[in-house]
């Protein structure tokens, strides 16, 4: 499969391309009509703000491809699903992650693997926003004499690119399994925690296993300061961390404070493999910090809808979301936008959201507010923002790195779209 | 920095006294090192900082060992800048070359307290039969927290070495650090009575973070893989030696009869070298082992076994025996001339001395 994609970007006609999109997309579980998968690349303001659009592709976050129908003569402005352009790839990095934690202790090997285990994976978002933007900076190498040459610095070059979306995903699982010790958490991704299952010692234990193959998948690179990008994006997911057990009262009503955590916790991960792809494939400095800015925006788009989310689940209306924000007495956004409305909401928090009435009391203020609403747009202009760096990487002519583009504009859209 | 202090360390009376005490060789480099580490974790957050800063403390670090066998390892390899070189660049180029050489001491500092941090964290069980159990949940966070908090910090300083060959070793130390503990946890009824089981537990628990921080003291210093792959063998013998005899302490505390130690690897379970030797002589010792020391009765018979048994004999055996590979370590490294290398390289001898004969 592999292989395939390293030749479709030398052969760069239409049938080609068709017939490798055929070929690398997986079977799917999923039958869908063929118009369903893709929505309109371009979304009006109109769409962007307060309205969510019901489009049941975006209620299915994860959508891998599905045996696609061939179309011929496509063209530059196609629609592309997001997920099913990586979803091969996906499917090896995912497949060597599991064989990375690996390890001769068992109980280690099973706490390390837990959140491999096929199908609770998650999202796999992050690595899916990494092999794109591999795809939308790809260099043009130019074509010496032997073609079977080409492949192999492709290949080579991809497989390091496909490195980087493995360290980010040890990354963030070790942190994940560290927060839910922190949390008392009982589910994550549908399942009991690794903490809950197993106990504390273990996921802790299994969390630093994580980070040091990580380190040591990151040295091999041979790229120091790529490492020392990630390095600093480990340091910002403890501090995020450390800034949200520990908030004084004035911190937690401050949105500064609020956005800065937000960055620490949620993109600087993203927006800092986006910039070490973009290094590793010997991009300009401007170049590198257009994928940063990308992910940057991109991580804080998808935190504040979060956040919307937490509240309205999937209805318009408040309260029907699972509140576990609230209920854990963090003050996010849309509270933060609404105490700026309602002063006297923050005496309610200050009182402390353990009890329930103080909880009903602020959704009121929330429901009042425009809290809502202007976390909302904030999204969204992180959002445009993210579509923006995208739109002014320096022009490519290849249809892969044209279609890889339009894939990542067209995240901007999901995440603020999504309803779940 | 290579001050020629000749005060003699007052725990080291077995010495004789034309040798130098190893630690007071790299005293004012040790606070130096101590400073910069108490600096580096100064956090925002005032409840972190002091869970942080906790080992960190003056006076609670103990004796430094380990930075003081890097700092001396360093020494060691120091290798010249020949006089063909302008001798301010090649001082510059030195006195950076020993920056970098303490901040591995540093990280490996920071990486051994997260990991005691690490190793703290209680399962939900134990957590919930203390009476203070809010202290003891806070207290798993902060542990949490504060390792995690280490462990960045290390990253970071790791990466600013701008040598991706010292970052794998030393994440690869992490890595044994969580499966050595992990091994603890976890052992079988077989595996609680191998000594190989044991020693590669040892190895991961307590060698391997010796071992591969003086082989990234060899690598920033340039030098070949023969010199790397000794210094990684004086670390890994060194530190071996060192839990053997700390094994055979915990039985024998000051004195060299039994019982008089803390026996605290025995009361909470963990069979150690001495034990082990025993159980080759006494078998029906395994049995005793299986039904598990919570019954003092069980300890005593242990003591009991042990004593009859050659086994605190055959431990201190053994730690001499990897005491003697890492001297021959460093004797094997490629001569010089130089007064302050031959000097640190005596001082790595006799730690190797200093490591099998104290008695606490």
């Amino acid at each position: 499969m592999f292989i395939y994609r390293g030749i479709c970007r030398i052969s760069k006609t239409a049938a080609n391309y068709n017939r490798c999109r055929w070929l690398y997309s997986s079977a799917s579980h999923q039958q869908l009509s063929h118009y369903s998968r893709f929505t309109s690349p371009i979304s009006t303001s109109h769409e962007v703000l307060g309205c969510r659009v019901n489009n049941f592709l975006i209620s299915r976050p994860f959508s891998s491809g599905g045996p696609q129908p061939s179309y011929e003569g496509s063209s530059i402005n196609d629609p592309v699903d997001p997920f099913s352009l990586v979803a091969d790839e996906l499917s090896i990095v995912a497949n060597r992650l599991r064989a990375m934690v690996v390890t001769q202790v068992p109980k280690l090997a099973s706490a390390a693997e837990y959140f491999f285990k096929m199908g609770v994976e998650g999202k796999r978002f992050r690595p899916t926003v990494i092999l794109l933007m591999a795809t939308a900076l790809n260099v043009k190498i130019s074509k010496p004499t032997s073609e079977g040459v080409v492949d192999m610095f492709s290949t080579e070059l991809r497989t390091r690119l496909q490195s980087i979306a493995e360290i980010t995903e040890m990354i963030h699982v070790a942190s994940l399994l560290h927060d839910d010790v922190l949390d008392d958490a009982d589910t994550r991704r549908g399942i009991g925690s690794l903490n809950f299952v197993m106990g504390n010692k273990i996921s802790v234990l299994a969390g630093d296993f994580l980070l040091s193959r990580a380190c040591i998948t990151l040295a091999s690179l041979k790229n120091t300061e790529v490492v020392s990008l990630l390095a600093t994006a480990v340091e910002h997911l403890v501090t995020g961390e450390t800034m949200q057990m520990s908030t004084s009262s004035e911190q937690r009503s401050s949105m500064d404070y609020y956005l800065q955590k937000t960055y620490y916790k949620t993109a600087s991960l993203i927006s800092n493999s986006c910039k070490s792809i973009a290094l590793l494939t010997g991009q300009t400095a401007e170049v590198a910090t257009l994928a940063y800015e990308y992910g940057k925006n991109l991580g804080l788009a998808f935190q504040l809808i979060d956040d919307v989310l937490d509240f309205t689940g999937t209805s318009t209306s408040l309260g029907k979301g699972s509140l576990s924000d609230i209920r854990h007495g963090i003050v996010t956004a849309p509270m933060l936008y609404a105490m700026e409305e309602f002063p006297e909401l923050r005496t309610v928090v200050d009182k402390g959201l353990d009890n329930p009435e103080n909880v009903d009391l602020a959704l009121e203020y929330l429901g009042k507010s425009h809290g809502i609403q202007r976390t909302r747009e904030l999204a969204a202009k992180h959002a445009s923002l993210a579509s923006a760096a995208i739109e002014s990487l320096p022009e490519n002519d290849d249809e892969d790195v044209q279609r890889s583009r339009r894939a990542l504009i067209e995240l901007t859209h999901r995440v603020i779209n999504r309803t779940k | 920095m290579h001050g020629a202090n000749h005060q003699i360390h007052h725990q080291s009376s077995s010495l004789v006294e034309d040798h130098l005490d190893p630690f007071s060789l790299v005293a004012d480099e040790l606070s130096l090192i101590g400073d910069r580490l108490r600096s580096m974790v100064v956090a925002e957050v005032p409840k972190l900082a002091s869970a942080a800063e906790y080992f960190f403390r003056m006076g609670v670090e103990g004796k430094r060992f380990r930075p003081t066998v890097l700092l001396l390892m360093a020494s060691a390899l120091n290798v010249r800048v020949p006089e063909a070189f302008a001798n301010t660049l090649g001082d510059d180029l030195t006195t950076e070359l020993r920056m970098r050489q303490q901040n591995i001491a540093e990280i490996t500092e920071m990486i051994h307290v997260a990991s005691l941090l690490h190793d703290d964290v209680l399962d939900d069980a134990e957590t919930r039969r203390g009476t203070g159990s809010l202290n003891v949940v806070m207290g798993n966070k902060l542990s949490v927290l504060a390792g995690d908090f280490l462990l960045s910090r290390a990253c970071v300083a790791l990466a600013a070495l701008k040598n991706t060959d010292v970052v794998a070793l030393l994440a690869t130390v992490v890595e044994h650090l969580v499966t050595g503990e992990t091994m603890q946890m976890t052992t079988s009824s077989d595996q609680h009575c191998s000594l190989d089981y044991y020693m590669q537990k040892m190895y991961y628990k307590t060698a391997s973070l010796i071992s591969n921080s003086c082989k990234a003291i060899a690598l920033l210093a340039g030098q070949t893989t023969e010199v790397s792959m000794l210094a990684y063998d004086y670390g890994k013998n060194l530190g071996l030696a060192f839990q053997l005899i700390d094994d055979v302490l915990d039985f024998t505390g000051t004195s060299t009869s039994l019982g008089k130690g803390s026996l605290t690897d025995l009361r909470h379970g963990i069979v150690t070298a001495p034990i082990l030797f025993a159980i080759e002589e006494f078998p029906q010792l395994r049995e005793i082992l299986d039904q598990g020391f919570d019954n003092p009765e069980n300890v005593d018979i242990a003591l009991e076994f042990l004593s009859k048994s050659h086994g605190i004999q055959k431990a201190k055996e053994l730690a001499m025996k990897h005491a003697n590979l890492a001297a021959e370590a460093i004797e094997s490294l490629p001569e010089t001339d130089d007064e302050d290398v031959r000097k640190s390289r005596r001082a790595l001898v006799d730690l190797t001395q200093i490591v099998i004969t104290r008695n606490k």
